[in-house]
């Protein structure tokens, strides 16, 4: 068995014996299947109160869930994804990376023929096979939702969009485990390797997305639909930070593929971008020196 | 390459503007229990950190069992065994996973065997399902052995073994290190602090005062050399407070 290996399935049993992962994991996979359960609950409300407002003869208009696309169900999914997700993802990472320099294992497993990139791609690579586990599992449950919904298992049209949605997502998940074991291997303090993730993660879900519509003030302060304008300086900022944005790409591409039709156009682009990040992170965390990794905290 | 189990060569290591070890040159016979004494501060644990490949040198060659240290580091890895200072491991994985996982990282495919022939070298028998978490220091340093001997490395660095340990676990610790040495023929380098301790285990010596070696000899010789001293502890006193050339 190669040390790549190793230190994948070394991951693996870590994390299994973390109970704060442990949290994080069963908050995700209940939220995602939650997600599918208040549409159907939602489905079954207002076809209910559709049908009382029939029989009263007060409208002939069609039930509005009818034509629905049964992966409407799957779409609330894609917010839990980016929200718990992310967060979920990042305190993995971190947890990686932080619990060799916490508990000073790093020169035990340094002094042993690994290389510091085969370890750090171990680990990667067995938070890969953590969060994959996750993603379909919960995926699998709102899969089984969604068919009792509709009342009959989705076709493999839809089957092949739910795993697609199932990859984008774990490409996401595994651009932010990244983050957090940079920042477990970079930071001085636990505290601060938590915290400097979270601040990205807030800037790039929150901020950056903000931007291009605060460059027109107008659209926010006028509770009146802003004139759009095109071009300019405010198409430029949005068109520099609009890629930065992955999570936006990640909602993009997820609504794209889950057929949103509020959501239209190719989502190549919104998936290359997502795969660039995660190749340019994975870069990034396996220069990192053995010296880096060696260091311990000022704690 | 040289039939010596440890040579270094003008060795220096500097952090900075700091210049932790300075021009150390000595070898270490296969088949010997070395001692490297010094103050805290003296660059034991650089050396020993040079000498395992964790950090790289500023200057000078080293090999151990025949490989460089620089320009063949995963050679001289799979060649040694290293106990580092206050050892620590994975608490929530148990003796045996936690032992699994280095066994293997030095290539071992099928370990479980081997574990528990180095446990019961160890009189560790009837523990591998406890969680090292629950484990006193005596125990963790007795563990620390069992992962550097795993793979069967020829040449074994222990960094402070001793530290921390009451009479019995340094006692039992000692019985370890000459046993690993005579029935299995590694060749054992270990930092001290305790001279009573290099006294009763090791066949030479070496002393570093501010990142020099100021001596090195067998440990006969050495007390031989020294008539008017009455200990291992005087003499090391002795060249401690001499001035270093």
């Amino acid at each position: 068995m190669n040390t790549f290996v190793v230190s994948a399935r070394h991951e693996m049993l870590s994390t299994r014996r973390a109970r704060t992962a442990h949290l994080l994991l069963i908050v995700f996979i209940g939220m995602v299947i939650a997600s599918s359960v208040i549409g159907w609950v939602t489905n079954q409300t207002v076809t209910g109160v559709y049908e009382k407002v029939v029989a009263d003869g007060l409208t002939t208009a069609p039930n509005p869930f009818t034509g629905v696309t049964p992966l409407y169900y799957a779409r609330n999914a894609v917010i839990y994804v980016l929200l718990i997700g992310s967060l979920m993802a990042i305190v993995l990472g971190v947890q990686a990376t932080l619990r060799d320099r916490k508990a000073a294992t790093t020169d035990l497993v340094l002094s042993r023929p690994v290389g510091s990139a085969t370890r750090l791609l171990g680990q990667l690579a067995g938070l890969g096979v953590v969060l994959a586990a996750v993603i379909g599992i919960s995926f699998s449950v709102s899969w089984v939702i969604i068919s009792v919904i509709n009342g009959a298992p989705l076709g493999w049209a839809d089957t092949g969009r739910v795993i697609a949605f199932g990859l984008l997502s774990w490409v996401l998940l595994s651009t932010f485990t990244l983050l957090g074991m940079l920042t477990g291997l970079r930071s001085k303090r636990e505290t601060t390797a938590l915290l400097v993730p979270f601040v990205i993660w807030s800037a790039i879900a929150f901020v950056l997305p903000q931007i291009g519509t605060a460059a027109r003030p107008v659209s926010l302060l006028n509770p009146v639909p802003a004139v759009s304008s095109t071009g300019g300086y405010f198409d430029v900022v949005a068109a520099i930070t609009g890629p930065f944005s992955v999570t936006e790409q990640f909602k993009r591409a997820s609504s794209i593929v889950l057929q949103d039709p509020a959501v239209t156009g190719d989502a190549t682009s919104s998936v290359l971008i997502l795969l660039a990040f995660l190749a340019v992170m994975t870069v990034v965390v396996a220069v990192t020196p053995r010296n880096r990794m060696r260091s311990g905290l000022n704690e | 390459m040289t039939n010596s189990a440890i040579a270094t060569d003008a060795l220096s290591k500097s952090y900075g503007s700091t210049l932790a070890l300075d021009a150390l040159s000595l070898e270490v016979a296969t088949g010997e229990i070395f001692g490297l004494l010094g103050h805290n501060g003296a660059g034991k644990t650089t050396t020993v950190n040079l000498l395992t490949t964790l950090l790289a040198p500023s200057r000078g060659t080293a090999e151990v069992a025949g490989h460089s240290v620089t320009a063949a580091a995963t050679e001289v890895r799979r060649a040694i065994g290293y106990l580092p200072e206050n050892v620590q491991f994975y608490d929530t994985l148990t003796l045996m996973e936690n032992l699994r996982f280095f066994a293997q990282l030095s290539g071992l495919h099928r370990p479980d065997q081997r574990i528990r022939d180095v446990l019961r070298i160890l009189d560790f028998e009837g523990r591998d399902r406890q969680k090292l978490g629950t484990f006193s220091k005596g125990m963790r340093q007795r563990v620390g052995i069992a992962q550097a001997i795993l793979h069967s490395p020829s040449v074994l660095f222990l960094d402070e073994p001793t530290s921390g340990l009451d009479p019995e676990g340094v006692r039992t610790l000692r019985e370890t290190i000459v046993r690993l040495n005579t029935e299995f023929g590694m060749t054992i380098f270990m930092n001290t602090h305790l001279l009573s301790e290099v006294t009763k285990t090791c066949t030479s010596i070496a002393i570093l005062r501010g990142g020099k070696l100021v001596h090195q000899d067998t440990l006969a010789n050495t007390l031989a050399d020294f008539p008017g001293e009455d200990s291992l502890e005087e003499i090391y006193f002795r060249l401690e407070s001499e001035p270093v050339s």
